[in-house]
């Protein structure tokens, strides 16, 4: 186990930040961290590397007590903060290798790290550029080449995509895949649940500071009682038809809104060709149709009621 | 040393702005130092006697008033001016003479005689050149009447010979300044007075941009992630600080040494070392309180140019403190600058350095250390206030 949190609590006035979290993560994991913004995802990192205090509760990392003074263990340990933390005065190459000097002493070993993390995120046309010349995807990567390169077992990662163009932001997710497979144990957090989908083994999903569920993505998934969403956009839908097709076999819901509609159908036999058969035998126009698996958002809407990003 | 390295980094990316301090600096002082050469502060220690201009009508020609304007002239300059009033008025007004001496006619017989004769004067009321020339003439006579006095049937001719060579001795002046050697502190007076505004400049500059970088949120927790003790951090950090500020004022009393280096080997050079070293120390506590207060790094030079320049121009750096009104004075009283300036116009001016000589100047020191402790103190008042807010 290289992650255990016990009943962590935190509060900032009568604001309950995290309400009794306790979390595992295991090693060669990457453990998602999903939840809309202001669910305690930062907090929650912050109190694991002892960057705040926190009112209960306990956390372990490599099985030792997690503390401000526990050097040996944050050794191990490489952050990418959610903003981009660099410092304008020193070049890319600059700003890496001084994160990497914090953590590894020899000159040479240094060298080849910082050459090894400039070449990972992709920056070797930019080592002598400064963070101000570079475009929001870049700094990420940099960012990013700051808290990986002296090759942690540990890797955690903030919100590491926020505002990145999707080019930029499936390098860094691929780039993250591969320091997995290359043994690092990754904690990731996002309220992007594609992001955290893709490339998460096991997710925590996060709300109001409390873990609302954990597991792989098909364990949530199955939590919930849908089992298909049919989207159709049609013309001309009547209260009647909405009426008629929440009587049709397994239709957990019907809802029409802005000329879509969305049927959502239980677990068990697929819905799809039922649908289709009750348009057509109602001649109601339509233009596309198409069938989904639940997402995890559709887990959250399901447990919390409302959507991620509300 | 990686907080080491990465302050000097810091330093050297905000060096250009700094180095126009130093420029500038660099050229004042140079102005001032070749206005300051072949100025003659020499002749401060000779003694060469003054000479008046002086008007001499005589109505009588004799050997007494001859021997007179003989010896006179040794310490007047004879201007001639046509014996008429208006003529001597204007000389007199317009300062073309500074004294008017009249020998009435009859005047050497009538003294001869011992009667009650008096030289007509007309002079500048109350000045120096005055008492000067009635000084001499007053030697004169009086040497004269005791000769007339007590030398029955004398004549002008001997009477005149015995003048001349009574009154030819002379007492030679030497100035001396204590036994000690007068070297000129003007240049580095004025030098480490204007230090004041390039140090509290390039400090202010220098540290703030350092203490912004480090008070980012997110740099610190990336910093306080790894495994360096914080105290480490701290160290490094307060030892890049010291080597930039000492290395600061080191560039800069090298510039006065090398460019007074003649008057530079003296004790006053010493305590203007130690004046200039604690206002580092004042400008280091001010540095910290500005760079901890600044939520923007463009409010660095903002700031620091309302500071130096609000400093500078009311505590006698730029004008000195003599020209500045008594009210402006009282103000300045509550700033390190004043004090510092003050002290340094006093080290100018030491020739003695006894306890008792130093005791003002080392007063003014305590105060500025004072200062600057007020500024650390107010810092870290915000610093904690910024950190539970």
């Amino acid at each position: 186990m290289i992650v255990r949190v016990k009943n962590l609590v935190k509060r900032y006035g009568d604001l309950v930040a995290l309400d009794h979290l306790s979390l595992t993560v295991n090693e060669g994991e990457i453990f998602g961290l999903l939840g809309p913004n202001g669910s305690g995802k930062t907090t929650a990192i912050n109190c694991i590397l002892s960057l705040l205090k926190y009112d209960k509760g306990e956390v372990e990392i490599f099985g030792r007590p997690m503390a401000p003074d526990a050097y040996d263990i944050k050794r191990d340990i490489g952050i990418v903060m959610q903003n981009v933390a660099v410092y304008n005065e020193l070049t890319v190459y600059g700003n890496i290798d001084y994160f990497c000097g914090l953590y590894i002493k020899d000159k040479n070993e240094r060298k080849r790290l910082v050459e090894e993390a400039i070449d990972f995120v992709g920056l070797r046309d930019f080592t002598k550029f400064y963070p101000k010349k570079l475009s929001g995807g870049l700094l990420r990567r940099l960012n990013i080449a700051c808290g990986i390169a002296h090759k942690p077992k540990l890797i955690i990662l903030d919100e590491p995509t926020v505002a990145v163009d999707p080019q930029s932001r499936n390098r860094i997710l691929e780039g993250i895949m591969e320091l997995n497979r290359q043994g690092a144990t990754v904690i990731y957090t996002s309220h992007y649940m594609e992001e955290v989908e893709r490339i998460c083994t096991r997710i925590m999903i996060l709300d109001k500071g409390r873990a609302i569920a954990t597991g792989t993505k098909d364990e949530l998934k199955a939590m919930i009682t849908m089992n298909e969403k049919i989207t159709v956009e049609s013309f001309g839908i009547t209260d009647e038809h909405i009426s008629e097709i929440r009587k049709l076999p397994n239709i957990i819901s019907v809802e029409y809104k802005d000329n879509l509609l969305v049927i959502k159908s239980g677990k068990g036999k697929n819905s799809f060709e039922t649908v289709l058969d009750f348009i057509r035998k109602n001649e109601i126009r339509f233009g596309k149709i198409y069938s989904e698996l639940p997402t995890l958002n559709d887990v959250f809407l399901e447990i919390t009621g409302k959507e991620l990003r509300d | 040393m990686q907080v080491f390295k990465l302050c000097l980094n810091i330093i050297k990316k905000n060096l250009h702005i700094m180095l126009i301090y130093v420029i500038v600096f660099l050229a004042v002082s140079l102005i001032m130092s070749s206005s300051m050469t072949g100025t003659g502060k020499a002749g401060d220690i000779s003694f060469t006697g003054k000479k008046v201009d002086v008007a001499f009508i005589s109505e009588e020609e004799s050997a007494l008033i001859d021997g007179f304007k003989h010896e006179l002239g040794k310490i007047a300059n004879f201007v001639e001016i046509p014996d008429e009033t208006e003529a001597l008025q204007d000389a007199l007004y317009f300062r073309k003479v500074s004294y008017i001496v009249r020998v009435p006619e009859g005047f050497s017989e009538g003294f001869m005689r011992s009667e009650d004769v008096r030289l007509e004067k007309t002079a500048v009321p109350n000045s120096v050149d005055n008492i000067y020339i009635d000084l001499c003439i007053d030697k004169y006579f009086n040497t004269a009447r005791l000769y007339v006095r007590n030398l029955k049937d004398i004549s002008q001719e001997a009477l005149a010979r015995y003048l001349e060579s009574d009154l030819a001795p002379a007492a030679s002046v030497e100035m001396i300044t204590n036994g000690k050697e007068n070297n000129d502190h003007t240049y580095a007076n004025y030098f480490y007075n204007f230090l004041a505004y390039s140090l509290l400049s390039v400090i202010i500059l220098g540290m703030s941009a350092l203490i912004f970088v480090f008070n980012d949120r997110d740099l610190r927790m990336r910093n306080e992630c790894s495994p360096v003790k914080s105290g480490s951090i701290n160290m490094q950090f307060i030892l890049a600080n010291l080597l930039f500020t000492v290395s600061a004022w080191f560039v800069m009393v090298l510039l006065c040494f090398l460019l007074n280096f003649k008057n530079s080997l003296s004790m006053n050079t010493v305590y203007f070392l130690l004046s200039s070293f604690v206002f580092v120390f004042c400008c280091c506590g001010l540095s910290y309180f500005i760079g901890n207060l600044i939520k923007s790094k463009g409010a660095i030079g903002a700031v620091c140019n309302i500071v130096t320049l609000g400093f500078c121009f009311i505590s006698g750096v730029f004008v000195p403190q003599e020209y500045l009104g008594s009210f402006v004075l009282k103000i300045a009283g509550f700033t390190p600058t004043y004090w510092y300036v003050k002290a340094n116009n006093e080290i100018a001016k030491l020739t003695e350095f006894g306890f008792q000589n130093v005791k003002p100047i080392l007063s003014d020191l305590l105060i500025i250390i004072g200062f600057g402790l007020a500024f650390f103190t107010a810092a870290l008042v915000a610093v904690k206030n910024k950190r539970y807010a």
